[in-house]
């Protein structure tokens, strides 16, 4: 793998990880400590979208394997986040918070698989 | 970007500049943790994500552990630089999403759902496992053997 490649691929990562991490700091000043995850729902699901678009624009346009590293393991990857999703579920759930993280778990998959799908179906035309 | 409105309280209220550069950093490492994985485990989009699934599980055992060890005492950049930088961008919620349409738009129902389901059952597991061992273990004496 070109290193110049790698490279721009971990910068992504890097970039996308500290708008995460800006926006999780944002979230947690209007929207009261353990109410709702929702820095996470709204990153994984935007990810999610963009990861959708990168699918589709692969497969209809031909978009080159190195933009796809760039956008799908770099800019998505860094922007979402499985660990912190399963970390704050599982508290959560040490909370008794049940509904609460079932309602977190079933948001998640269902906006991010939405969001993925709709990005996709609407770019592989 | 300026600021209209200095909040009352800095240093809660805003991200520390040190907090941010630590997220960058850890975030460059995470993605290269996780493409390095993916390059030795490469797989097609009919094949199983065996190098995502390994990512979240391990990602996911390794922040609760250290959410359950450290952040009670730990410095914001720490948090930033290890939480959100390294074990955030190392684990993926998009790459599972991505997996999911490409196997269900291609018929494979199957794959799909052992894929999800496993995702879902390990990570959480994974998660309870490392919160609880974070909380049980005490701190090493380095000093009396």
């Amino acid at each position: 793998m070109n290193p110049a490649l790698v490279l721009v691929t971990l910068a992504a990562g890097g970039v996308a990880t500290m708008l995460r991490y800006l926006l999780s700091r944002a979230l947690s000043r209007v929207s009261r400590a353990e109410s709702f995850p929702w820095a996470v729902l709204l990153v994984n699901a935007l990810g999610s979208a963009l990861g959708g678009v990168a699918l589709g624009l692969a497969q209809s346009q031909g978009m080159s394997d190195e933009l796809q590293l760039i956008i799908l393991t770099g800019v998505c990857g860094g922007l979402t986040t499985f660990s912190t999703f399963s970390v704050e579920t599982i508290q959560l759930m040490t909370h008794a918070r049940w509904g609460v993280a079932l309602l977190n778990i079933g948001s998640n998959l269902v906006v991010g698989f939405g969001a993925c799908l709709a990005g996709f179906l609407i770019c592989v035309g | 970007m300026k600021q209209r409105s200095a909040p009352p309280s800095p240093t809660k209220a805003q991200a520390p500049l040190w907090a941010l550069l630590a997220a960058l950093i850890g975030g460059m490492c995470g993605t290269g943790l996780r493409l390095a994985i993916d390059t030795l485990l490469p797989h097609t989009a009919a094949e199983f994500p065996f190098s995502t699934l390994i990512v979240n599980v391990v990602g996911a055992f390794t922040l609760a552990l250290i959410v359950a060890r450290l952040w009670s005492r730990a410095p914001e950049w720490l948090k930033a630089g290890l939480g959100a930088g390294l074990l955030g961008s190392f684990t993926t919620f998009s790459a599972v999403m991505v997996s999911l349409v490409e196997s269900t738009t291609s018929g494979l129902w199957m794959m799909a759902a052992v894929y999800l389901v496993l995702s879902l059952v390990l990570g959480f597991t994974a998660a309870a496992i490392g919160l609880r061992v974070g909380k049980v273990s005490t701190p090493i004496d380095w000093v009396d053997e």
